[in-house]
C-alpha cells in the first residue's frame, strides 16, 4: 500500500499552550545563546531585531529536558530564564480529555509523529475503564529509537481490517482498524466535513455524514463517506444511499442514548435547514426510535429496503449500550447487518442534556465485553465486525477496546481536537464553536482551512498507527487482528 | 375537570450567582489592539467604555473557556487560570460544580445542554455509582421529545391497601397525590429566615407538592398554604395536638430521636389521628436500620410513610450508610415481608442533582426530599459556617418573589429531567421505576461482570 503523505502542519493560532511557561528576566542581555542552543524552538530572535521575541512557550519540554544537553536554565550565563509550570494548564481540558491528552492530540496533528517528552499521550483520568487498563507488556526503553521508527513503519505488522466478514457481499477492508464517526452538517461546518472526508480517502477508511444530509461538497469523496440514515430522516434521500459504500443505521448516540437528536434552534442556519428540509431556526429533535422499527423484524424490512435501493452497501447498525445491549447485537447480526457499532455513554456530541451523558447507559468499556461474549456463545462472532465509540480519544483507546473483544473503533472528538478543539463544550447553541469547528456560523467556520485539517487527522492517524504497530510487536503479534478478545494482555494498572 | 400539570419558568438572574469557572488575566504587554474582542463571541472583551483607546478589564463571568482570544492575541497578553471564587464554592460533595449547574437551573429553568461528551470522572461514590438504563427496543407509543407530555410524573404519599376488608371500617386515609415526586423542606443548615420559608411553602404549594416545616418556625403568615405544609416535631417535643396548625394540615412527620419508646409513639399517634382524622402521618428516621427491623411495630403504630434522614452529603446520622444504600436495604426488606405497598418512602439528605431524583427512586423511594438544593437555587454558597447576616449570597435580602420563582425554575429543569431519563427507558409512569433496579447499572456489579477475567485476584472493586 502506498503509504499516506505526512506533512508538518502547525497550530494555526498565534500562540499555543503548552504545559510550561517559559519567561526572561530583566537579567537577560539577549546575548542569544538560548536561541541556538534550544532545538524546539522556544527562544527566536527575528533576523534583524537585537531582543529575543517573547518565548513560545509551548514547545518547551520543561524539567524533563534537565537530562539532555539542551537545557536553558543552567547554560544562561545571567540566570535570566526561568520555567515554570503554567497556571493556565489547569483551566484546559477535562477528567476524560485531561491537558496532556488534549495537547498530545495537537502535537500528533502537527508532526504525525508519537509525542515526545513526558506529557501522557496515552491514558487520561477518568479512573476507571480504558483510564485504568495497561498492556502486560508495554515498555519503550528498551528500544532504541531508531528500532522505533523502523517498526512503527514497518510493513510487517499489519493493522487492517476487513468491514465485511459475511461470505456474501463486497469485501471492503480498511488499513487501520477505525473509521470516522457521524458527525452532520448542522452540528460541525462544512470545511471541518471536508477536513474529515479528505482524511479519510488519504487513509483509504471512512467517515460518516452524521444526521445532517449529504452536502454535494463531500461527492468527491463518496467511496470513503458513509451515509446514515437516523431517525429523523435529515436529508437522507434515494441518491445518498445509492452513493455510499456503507449504509450507517443509527438507532442511538451514546451522548443521548434514548433520547434522540439535537440540533439547538440557533445552529439550524438556512444552509442546515436547506440540507435537513426543515424550518431555518428552529430546534430540531429527532425522534426516538425509528417510529418503523419495533422488533428485529422491523429492522429487518429496514435493512432490506436500503439493499434493495443500493444492493452493494454495507449495512451498520450503530446502537447504543443498554444493559441488554448484547441482545440488541444479536437481533441486529440475525437482521443482516455486516458492523454493529456501539457507542458508549460516554461518546461525543454536538449538544445533549448533560443528565444524559452523564447518567444514562453504561460506559463503552463494558458494552464491548458483554456483547463480544454474547456473540462468541452465539456462534456468530466470526461473521459480524463490531465496532466501539463513545470515548476513545488514543491509539490506546482502540487497542484496549480490541483487546476487549471489538474489531475496530469509531473516532469522533479525536478529529476535531486535532483540527484544534479544546473541548470548551460550547458547540451547542449560540454561534457554536468559537474555534471554527463545530459551527454552522459563515464567518466563524472561516478559520478552518479543509486542506489544513485534513493534514492534521491524517498525521494523528499516522501517529496512531505507528503506536499500534509498537504495540503490536511489543506484545508479540503481526496483525491487529491476533489481538482481539486477548484480555490476558489487559492489567489494572495498579496491579503488577 | 382534567386539569394539565404545568410548571410556569420565568427566567431571573442574581448578581451573586455571577462567579464565573474562569479568570481572564490582561498583563502589561497589552497594546489594546482589541483583536481579542473580534475574537470573543462572548463578550468577554469590551472597549472601556469612557475611554475607548483602552480594553477594559475581562467580564469573567461569562467566558466559556474557549481560549480564543488567548491564542488569537499578538502579544502573549492575556492568560487564562482558574477562578479561586469559583473553586471555593461548597465542599467535596456539594461540588462547585454541582451548584454552578444548580444556578444555571435556577435561573433558567431549562435543562443544561452542551456540546460535546461527559467530561467527569468514570465513576464516583454514592450516587455517581450508578448508571441509568435506557431501553433500545421500545413499544410504538413512545416518541423521544415528543412522547414526553404522556409521562406522569405524580406519586401518591400514603399506604395503598392490597384490598378493603371491611367497608364499614374503611380507613379515612387517603393517599395524597403530589404531581412530582420532589417534596421540599425547609429546614436546611442554618436557615430561620422567615422570608425563605414562605417563599419555599409557596413554591411547594404552586408546584402541587409539600414542603416539610419544623412547627417551631409556624408563623401566621402561612395559613393560606397548610394544605401544602408537611407539619414536623419531633416526637419528645410535641404538644399541643388538639392546637390549630396540627389539626388542619393533610400531612404530618414525627421525627424519632434516638432513643424513644414505641408505646409513647403510639400514644402520641393515636391522640394525632383522632384530632386530625385525614392527615397521613410520615415518621422521620435518622437511623437507617432502625427502619427494617421494626417496620412491623410502626405499622400497628399507624405510620403512613417513613422518611430517611441524611446529612447533606447523603450519609445516614448513624452508621455512615449512603441513602441509596439504606434505601435499597429497606426497599427489599419491605418486599420480601410483601408489604412494600403499605408505606411510602421518602429520601432526605444529599439530594443535590436533578438525576439524584431518579437514582434514590431507582433504589427503592417513591420520592426525593430536597432541602439544602432549594437555598442552592436562590444562590446560596455551601459556606462552612452559615451566617445568615453574612451571608455571601445574601439570602436574607432576596425579594421572596425571587426565591420562590428560582426554586420552582430549579424543580422544572428537574422534573423535566426526570422525564428524560424516563423516555430513555421507556417508562412512562414515574411509579413504574421505583424499587426497578433491573433499570439501573450499579458499578460494582457491571465492573464484576465485565471484567472478573482481567482482575482475578485483587479485585475490581474499589
Amino acid at each position: 500500500m502506498k503509504s499516506v503523505e505526512i506533512r508538518n502542519c502547525n497550530s494555526r493560532f498565534h500562540k499555543n499552550i503548552g504545559k510550561y511557561t517559559v519567561s526572561l528576566n530583566d537579567s537577560c542581555f539577549h546575548c542569544g545563546l538560548c536561541v541556538e542552543i534550544c532545538p524546539y524552538c522556544v527562544f527566536d530572535r527575528i533576523d534583524g531585531f537585537n531582543h529575543v521575541s517573547t518565548p513560545n512557550s509551548a514547545g518547551c519540554l520543561g524539567p524533563d529536558c534537565k537530562e539532555g544537553p539542551y537545557y536553558c536554565t543552567t547554560k544562561c550565563p545571567v540566570d535570566a530564564i526561568k520555567i515554570e509550570l503554567d497556571p493556565q494548564w489547569k483551566t484546559l481540558g477535562d477528567f476524560r480529555w485531561t491537558p496532556d491528552l488534549i495537547i498530545t492530540t495537537w502535537q500528533q496533528a502537527e508532526t504525525g509523529e508519537i509525542p515526545r517528552g513526558n506529557l501522557e499521550y496515552r491514558i487520561g483520568a477518568s479512573g476507571g475503564g480504558f483510564d485504568v487498563f495497561d498492556f502486560t507488556i508495554d515498555d519503550f526503553t528498551a528500544i532504541s529509537s531508531e528500532e522505533i521508527d523502523k517498526i512503527s513503519t514497518s510493513d510487517k505488522i499489519s493493522t487492517s481490517i476487513c468491514l465485511n466478514r459475511r461470505g456474501e457481499g463486497p469485501s471492503i477492508e480498511i488499513p487501520v482498524p477505525w473509521y470516522g464517526a457521524g458527525m452532520s452538517f448542522g452540528s460541525i461546518s462544512l470545511p471541518s466535513m471536508l477536513a474529515r472526508a479528505h482524511s479519510a480517502k488519504a487513509w483509504k477508511t471512512f467517515t460518516s455524514t452524521g444526521e445532517g444530509g449529504y452536502p454535494d461538497e463531500l461527492i468527491p469523496y463518496s467511496n470513503h463517506v458513509i451515509t446514515q440514515i437516523a431517525t429523523g430522516l435529515f436529508g437522507v434521500s434515494e441518491e445518498t444511499i445509492k452513493r455510499t459504500p456503507i449504509i450507517e443505521f443509527k438507532y442511538a448516540q451514546g451522548a443521548k442514548p434514548g433520547l434522540g437528536g439535537h440540533l439547538l434552534g440557533d445552529k439550524n442556519t438556512p444552509s442546515v435547514a436547506k440540507m435537513r428540509e426543515t424550518v431555518p431556526w428552529n430546534s430540531l429533535f429527532s425522534p426516538f426510535p425509528f417510529h418503523s422499527v419495533y422488533s428485529v423484524e422491523d429492522h429487518k424490512k429496514h435493512i432490506d429496503w436500503v439493499k434493495t435501493i443500493n444492493p452493494d452497501a454495507l449495512i451498520s447498525v450503530k446502537v447504543s449500550t443498554p444493559s441488554d445491549v448484547d441482545m440488541v447485537a444479536v437481533g441486529s447480526y440475525y437482521a443482516g447487518a455486516n458492523i454493529i457499532h456501539l457507542d458508549g455513554g460516554y461518546g461525543g456530541t454536538g449538544a445533549a442534556p448533560e443528565i444524559a451523558k452523564k447518567n444514562i447507559a453504561m460506559p463503552i468499556e463494558y458494552a464491548i465485553t458483554k456483547v463480544h461474549k454474547f456473540l462468541l456463545e452465539e456462534g456468530v462472532r466470526e461473521e459480524i465486525v463490531l465496532l466501539a465509540s463513545g470515548g476513545i480519544r488514543t491509539a490506546y483507546d482502540i487497542a484496549k477496546s480490541i483487546a476487549l473483544g471489538a474489531d475496530g473503533a469509531v473516532i469522533g472528538t479525536s478529529d476535531l481536537i486535532a483540527l484544534g478543539c479544546v473541548r470548551c463544550g460550547n458547540c451547542e447553541s449560540g454561534r457554536g464553536c468559537p474555534r471554527g469547528i463545530a459551527t454552522t456560523d459563515p464567518e466563524l467556520e472561516k478559520q478552518i482551512n479543509p486542506s489544513w485539517g485534513a493534514q492534521r487527522i491524517i498525521n494523528l492517524y499516522a501517529s496512531w498507527q505507528k503506536q499500534l504497530k509498537l504495540l503490536l510487536y511489543k506484545l508479540g503479534l503481526k496483525d491487529i487482528k491476533e489481538l482481539r478478545g486477548r484480555t490476558d494482555f489487559l492489567r489494572h494498572i495498579d496491579e503488577k | 375537570m382534567y386539569k394539565r400539570y404545568r410548571i410556569e419558568t420565568s427566567p431571573v438572574e442574581l448578581s451573586t450567582t455571577k462567579i464565573g469557572k474562569f479568570e481572564i488575566i490582561r498583563n502589561d504587554s497589552c497594546l489594546n489592539c482589541g483583536r481579542c474582542m473580534t475574537h470573543c463571541i462572548y463578550d468577554v472583551h469590551k472597549r472601556d467604555s469612557d475611554d475607548p483607546r483602552l480594553m477594559s478589564d475581562p467580564v469573567n463571568h461569562l467566558c466559556k473557556n474557549c481560549f480564543s482570544c488567548i491564542q488569537n492575541c499578538p502579544y502573549q497578553a492575556l492568560e487564562m487560570i482558574k477562578n479561586k471564587e469559583f473553586e471555593k464554592l461548597g465542599n467535596t460533595y456539594w461540588t462547585p460544580q454541582i451548584i454552578h449547574t444548580i444556578w444555571n437551573e435556577a435561573e433558567e429553568g431549562k435543562i443544561p445542554v452542551f456540546g460535546a461528551g461527559y467530561r467527569g470522572p468514570f465513576r464516583g461514590s454514592g450516587f455517581d455509582d450508578i448508571w441509568t438504563d435506557m431501553s433500545e427496543i421500545v413499544r410504538p407509543t413512545r416518541d423521544g421529545i415528543h412522547g414526553r407530555e404522556y409521562i406522569a410524573t405524580s406519586v401518591d404519599l400514603g399506604r395503598k391497601l392490597p384490598w378493603i376488608p371491611d367497608f364499614e371500617k374503611l380507613d379515612l386515609t387517603n393517599s395524597y397525590e403530589i404531581q412530582i415526586p420532589m417534596l421540599l423542606d425547609t429546614s436546611p443548615l442554618g436557615l430561620n429566615s422567615r422570608r425563605i420559608i414562605l417563599s419555599i411553602i409557596k413554591a411547594a404549594h404552586k408546584l402541587g407538592t409539600l414542603a416539610f416545616l419544623d412547627i417551631k418556625n409556624y408563623f401566621d403568615e402561612l395559613k393560606p398554604y397548610l394544605k401544602s405544609i408537611a407539619l414536623r416535631c419531633s416526637l419528645d417535643k410535641i404538644t399541643h395536638l388538639d392546637r390549630a396548625p396540627w389539626r388542619k394540615v393533610n400531612f404530618i412527620e414525627i421525627a424519632l430521636p434516638r432513643k424513644f419508646s414505641i408505646s409513647e409513639l403510639e400514644r402520641v399517634l393515636k391522640k394525632l389521628k383522632s384530632e386530625n382524622q385525614t392527615a397521613l402521618i410520615s415518621l422521620g428516621l435518622t437511623n437507617p436500620s432502625l427502619s427494617a427491623g421494626i417496620f412491623k411495630q410502626f405499622k400497628e403504630a399507624r405510620a403512613d410513610i417513613l422518611n430517611f434522614y441524611a446529612d447533606n452529603d447523603g450519609q445516614s446520622f448513624e452508621g455512615n450508610i449512603f441513602i441509596c444504600e439504606s434505601t435499597r436495604k429497606l426497599q427489599l426488606d419491605l418486599v420480601k415481608e410483601r408489604m412494600r405497598d403499605e408505606v411510602t418512602i421518602l429520601g432526605k439528605g444529599g439530594i443535590a442533582a436533578a438525576e439524584h431524583v431518579p437514582k434514590i427512586i431507582i433504589c427503592g423511594a417513591d420520592a426525593a426530599v430536597l432541602d439544602l438544593s432549594l437555598l442552592v437555587a436562590a444562590g446560596c454558597q455551601v459556606c462552612k459556617v452559615c451566617k445568615i447576616d453574612d451571608c455571601p449570597a445574601e439570602l436574607e435580602k432576596l425579594g421572596p418573589d425571587i426565591v420562590e420563582q428560582r426554586i420552582i425554575n430549579m424543580i422544572c429543569a428537574w422534573r423535566d429531567q426526570l422525564l428524560e431519563i424516563l423516555s430513555a427507558m421507556g417508562i412512562r409512569d414515574v411509579r413504574r421505576l421505583r424499587g426497578e433496579k433491573g433499570r439501573a447499572i450499579f458499578y460494582e456489579e457491571i465492573e464484576r461482570e465485565s471484567f472478573e477475567f482481567i482482575f482475578k485476584e485483587n479485585g475490581p472493586v474499589k
